[in-house]
């Protein structure tokens, strides 16, 4: 968690003073920051970041629709990746004092809209596309040399989405949606019929493929994608199912690095209006908790990590973006709110924004 | 009399309001006069593509083979009306990709295809073998080549026995499937109850919201996907050259009619529907403005007359083709985020569009 201390830590000396007074007040009241991709009410693209109360500590303008973003505290910077399939990212200095970079992508390679840093923040790894060869792959990038693309690993799989670091610092967990693209085709899906969905975990000192699962073949046409990791290093995914709509299975699951891989059972009426998508998936400060949501079913439903027993479902209108908040997550909504909930208490918030799918709680 | 002349003369002088809809009324409309009728059509240009390559293949010439051509166009076609309709019945059971495998860019319908046709495989003269095959054999691209593709002059006479048989299969295949869409959509407790009168209980559409986003959702995926997988991949770009072979019907030279299609099915539904006429949407202008982009679209497909190869060459036909992806463009907007924005919806943000 990047409290406000550690915040200013990060940022270094000269942060708040860099910063307009009533940015400096909004952050002096601020325990946790939050950074999401949002799209402003003129119909433009930016990144936001907010305070715990919501108060509107930075706006960035992106040249397009943004993804989820990625903070490192060690390098003092945060990275916003273009949705798929975008070819930018934005690198950006929390504190303001320097002037955000944009990296393109390289001939034959577009973002996914994820990424990650390495634990001390020399590297940056964000999820690509090799799109002629309909395969996945790890963009690496020296952040200590103006982001310089420095290689790649392969994903192991198509489509890959979100790729998180596991606690061990040195392993990849990427989830392989499965779905082939290209940018000849905008964002048409190319491949329902022969999906091959998987979470790899990946070594990101060789880029060797540790382990990869997949789940059983009936369900070939369930997207893995968004990934969060609990207090015992599970993985927890949630998908999105490209098959028949009239059909529910579900939709989320763990894994581990000791080869389990596992959809918990989610109770029917809760999947049914989880609408076969989520969108997004978060873990409690505490690692206890899991959340997920999905803007299709305007819901978000939080469970116990250990049972997978449902603690709470809420609606929230168009409801995705979810991050860890205290006691319990923070959610936002593409209709511009903003709200605690399974513990966490804030009042619901109305920004004149639409945020994106992701809200990362920076830090 | 002057009482009346002046309240004609302040009646005259009053804006125009807009007529009103309500959701109700406009999921209705787009129901019961645009997607039933347009499943209905699709089924009945089906039967008569069975009918005539059932007529080619017991009695093969030239004359019986123009009409199987002529069937499989206004088939096509018909399915071009209403291929943007991606709810309920499409898109179950793989009939989508069953009735058109597109895109297609690595050309695996045309070499599994080819590869039936060199080894006269059997298997695909049957429907129940032919069900079990990959999707890429058994739509529209597949029978397109078989009407149209290298060696199609054979179908004329004995020695395209095997071919014709296998489009014949496959010609069932895509009647059978229009038969199940049309059915679908009428079934009593179907999507299109559903969608007419959402309710809480239901899986699908538990408010008229959701019918509603879905419903302008169509319109305004429906101008992407015409854009992505249709116009974009084969025109020039930047440094792109262009490639009409990456065009969907090439060989038909129906690509712009399908395109034509779309943007038809695509407008009555918009316009029938009358979506833009909700509540503060009617207020705003966007029902005149969308109206015109759809003009806009028609009139450039109207100016790309010869096939899609001579058009990517031709200057004149070539512009006609950019601005077809930049009016599409702007339908997408105008319908996904403006109207959307207008009815309080929030169709081409978080939710819909997927990610």
């Amino acid at each position: 968690m990047w409290q406000r201390r550690a915040f200013l830590k990060a940022a270094g000396a000269g942060f708040a003073a860099s910063l307009m007074p009533r940015q400096v007040l909004a952050l002096e009241r601020n325990e946790l920051v939050f950074a999401s991709s949002v799209q402003t009410s003129s119909g433009g693209y930016g990144a936001v970041l907010l305070g715990e109360r919501g108060d509107l500590i930075a706006q960035i303008a992106l040249p397009d629709r943004g993804h989820d973003t990625t903070i490192s505290p060690e390098a003092g910077r945060g990275v916003v990746f273009a949705r798929q399939p975008g070819t930018f990212a934005l690198v950006f200095d929390p504190s303001g004092r320097e002037a955000p970079v944009t990296l393109t992508s390289i001939e034959g390679r577009h973002f996914f809209g994820h990424g990650v840093f390495s634990l001390d923040g020399r590297l940056l790894y964000a999820t690509e596309s090799d799109f002629e060869a309909a395969k996945g792959v790890i963009g690496i990038y020296d952040a200590t040399d103006g982001y310089k693309r420095v290689g790649e690993f392969p994903t192991y799989g198509t489509g890959p989405h979100e790729m998180l670091l596991m606690p061990d610092g040195v392993t990849f967990v990427i989830a392989n949606g499965g779905i082939e693209t290209h940018p000849d085709y905008g964002r048409a899906e190319l491949n329902l019929d022969t999906m091959d969905p998987s979470v790899a975990f990946v070594d990101r000192r060789d880029g060797h493929l540790v382990g990869q699962l997949r789940l059983e073949s009936g369900l070939h046409q369930l997207s893995i994608r968004h990934m969060a990791i609990d207090a015992r290093s599970r993985v927890w995914f949630g998908c999105q199912y490209k098959g028949a709509p009239s059909e529910s299975p579900q939709l989320v699951g763990y894994a581990t690095m000791d080869g389990e891989i596992r959809l918990i059972e989610l109770p029917l009426d809760t999947l049914r209006d989880l609408r076969n998508y989520v969108g997004s998936v978060a873990v409690s400060a505490d690692g206890a908790s899991v959340a997920v949501s999905s803007p299709e079913g305007d819901l978000l439903v939080a469970f116990d990590a250990e049972g997978g027993r449902p603690v709470l479902v809420e609606t929230l209108r168009n409801g995705c973006g979810l991050a860890a908040d205290g006691a319990g997550f923070v959610a936002t909504s593409g209709m511009g709110e903003m709200v605690g909930l399974a513990g966490a208490e804030r009042d619901r918030q109305k920004f004149d924004f639409a945020f994106d799918n992701h809200v990362l709680r920076v830090g | 009399m002057r009482l009346m002349l002046v309240l004609l003369l302040f009646l005259g002088a009053a804006p125009v309001m807009a007529q009103k809809l309500t959701t109700t009324a406009a999921l209705a409309n787009a129901v019961n006069e645009v997607i039933r009728p347009g499943f209905a059509d699709l089924r009945a240009e089906a039967h008569g593509l069975v009918d005539a390559m059932a007529d080619l293949c017991a009695m093969p010439s030239a004359d019986a083979q123009q009409l199987a051509r002529e069937w499989f166009g206004k088939t096509a076609t018909a399915y071009g009306r209403v291929e943007f309709v991606r709810i309920g019945p499409l898109m179950e059971d793989n009939r989508s990709d069953r009735l058109l495998f597109w895109p297609d860019r690595k050309g695996i319908a045309l070499r599994q295809v080819q590869a039936i046709l060199a080894d006269e495989d059997a298997s695909a003269t049957a429907l129940d073998t032919l069900r079990g095959k990959s999707v890429a054999v058994q739509g529209l691209n597949a029978l397109e080549f078989v009407l149209f593709g290298t060696g199609a002059e054979a179908l004329a006479g004995a020695e395209g026995a095997f071919r014709c048989q296998y489009g014949a299969t496959v010609a069932q295949s895509i009647s059978g499937i229009a038969d199940a869409l049309s059915e679908g959509w009428n079934a009593e407790d179907g999507i299109a109850a559903h969608l007419m009168a959402p309710n809480e209980a239901y899986a699908d559409y538990r408010t008229e919201t959701e019918a509603l986003e879905a419903l302008v959702s169509l319109i305004s995926h429906g101008a992407e996907g015409l854009r992505d997988t249709r116009i974009n991949p084969f025109i020039a770009q930047g440094e792109k050259a262009a490639v009409p072979k990456q065009a969907l019907f090439w060989r038909s030279g129906l690509t712009m009619a399908i395109a034509e299609a779309n943007i038809e099915g695509l407008e009555k539904l918009f316009a029938v529907s009358g979506v833009a006429l909700i509540g503060g949407a009617a207020d705003s202008g966007l029902d005149n403005s969308i109206r015109f982009e759809f003009s806009n679209a028609r009139r450039a497909i109207s100016l790309v007359t010869g096939p899609v190869e001579e058009a990517v060459a031709d200057p004149k036909q070539a512009q006609a083709l950019a601005y077809l992806v930049i009016v599409t463009q702007s339908l997408q907007t105008l319908v996904g985020e403006q109207l959307s924005a207008a009815l309080g919806l929030s169709v081409g943000f978080s939710s819909l569009d997927g990610d």
